[in-house]
């Protein structure tokens, strides 16, 4: 619930002219306006600016990118498809699950170079997919192929 | 009245997908059609975030470029250019926190703004003066909010933001702008 605030009521009148449904009601913020000059001399210089900001148009543009970008556009697109980085990980996890048998050899030693082989492995991995193993990502969609 | 984007051109999201298949199978020149309909739309989104011009012009062929290499992630069935506009919007904060300081442009003309027979030059240049000094990401909501007439729903797909923050940072941003015109003495909002 949205407290009765000068503050709520200014950004709820402005967004109701904007065409937003906020927590408060008409009433409360028509109430509110009623009683409160402040509020009332706040949402006209606000509406004026909108106003003014409305009847603006983009300036046009005439520049054209093409030429750089052509220049520097790879000769083939790039396959990252799903399966294809899914293959990767599968790849990369048989590998570990051999690792980890060698590593259970018993009364044999790599050395200390030996254990760092799945953490090296795993961060080219990432790095090679272009992928973030950190980013919380709940949609379970690969990275950058979510769209807006 | 709110010029919508969606007017800004007449290519429906068909051609759009008919240039992207293209563009997988290899074809360039189905690329050159994606950038030549787009660029001018995505130069003046990225001069709003950025500035001034020469960083926008780099920004946005950076995001072609990358745009390009991540064809085969775009959803077919959704409109090109706000998938596109992530990767824009990307690369143009990338650019501004290599700069320490948001740099104007120096040039007399507006960049943002488009004269209007309405309005006097000057206080179009005042107008748009106040809106490069503030945030970048105020005046990228205040340029697609009204200049592009985007709802609070579709800015919050743009900017990946509940419609509620929306809200909140659109109202502060205009409070902002509106102060900083009153301190140039702006017509209307000096006096009160």
């Amino acid at each position: 619930m949205t407290k009765v605030d000068c503050e709520s009521v200014c950004r709820s009148a402005m967004a109701s002219e904007d065409g937003y449904v906020s927590d408060l009601s008409a009433e409360q913020v028509e109430a509110h306006l009623a009683e409160c000059s402040n509020c009332r001399t706040e949402v006209r210089q606000l509406r004026t600016l909108a106003n003014l900001l409305d009847g603006q148009k983009r300036r046009p543009r005439t520049e054209s990118v093409w030429e750089h970008v052509e220049q520097h556009l790879p000769e083939a697109l790039p396959t990252w498809s799903g399966s294809r980085v899914w293959r990767a990980f599968v790849v990369l996890g048989l590998f570990l699950f051999g690792y980890r048998f060698v590593e259970m050899i018993p009364d044999r030693h790599f050395g200390i170079l030996f254990k760092l082989v799945p953490i090296l492995l795993v961060i080219a991995a990432f790095s090679y997919l272009r992928e973030n193993p950190f980013k919380i990502n709940s949609q379970l969609t690969l990275e950058g192929s979510e769209t807006k | 009245m709110i010029a919508r984007e969606d007017t800004l051109g007449e290519r429906s999201m068909m051609d759009d997908q008919a240039a992207i298949e293209r563009c997988k199978a290899g074809d360039k020149e189905a690329f050159r059609h994606i950038v030549e309909h787009y660029q001018r739309e995505a130069i003046g989104h990225a001069i709003a975030i950025l500035g001034n011009r020469e960083d926008a012009m780099d920004a946005v062929q950076e995001a072609f470029i990358d745009c390009f290499q991540a064809l085969d992630r775009v959803d077919l069935t959704r409109r090109f250019y706000p998938w596109f506009y992530v990767i824009l919007r990307n690369r143009c904060y990338k650019l501004a926190s290599r700069r320490n300081k948001r740099e104007m442009s120096s040039s007399d003309e507006t960049e943002i703004l488009a004269p209007a027979a309405s309005v006097q030059p000057e206080e179009t240049m005042l107008l748009e003066h106040a809106m490069l000094e503030l945030p970048a990401e105020d005046c990228e909501l205040i340029t697609l909010r009204h200049l592009d007439g985007l709802s609070y729903q579709e800015l919050a797909e743009r900017l990946e933001v509940p419609q509620g923050t929306i809200m909140s940072r659109l109202h502060h941003a205009r409070k902002r702008l509106r102060d900083k015109l009153a301190r140039l003495s702006f017509n209307g909002f000096s006096g009160d």
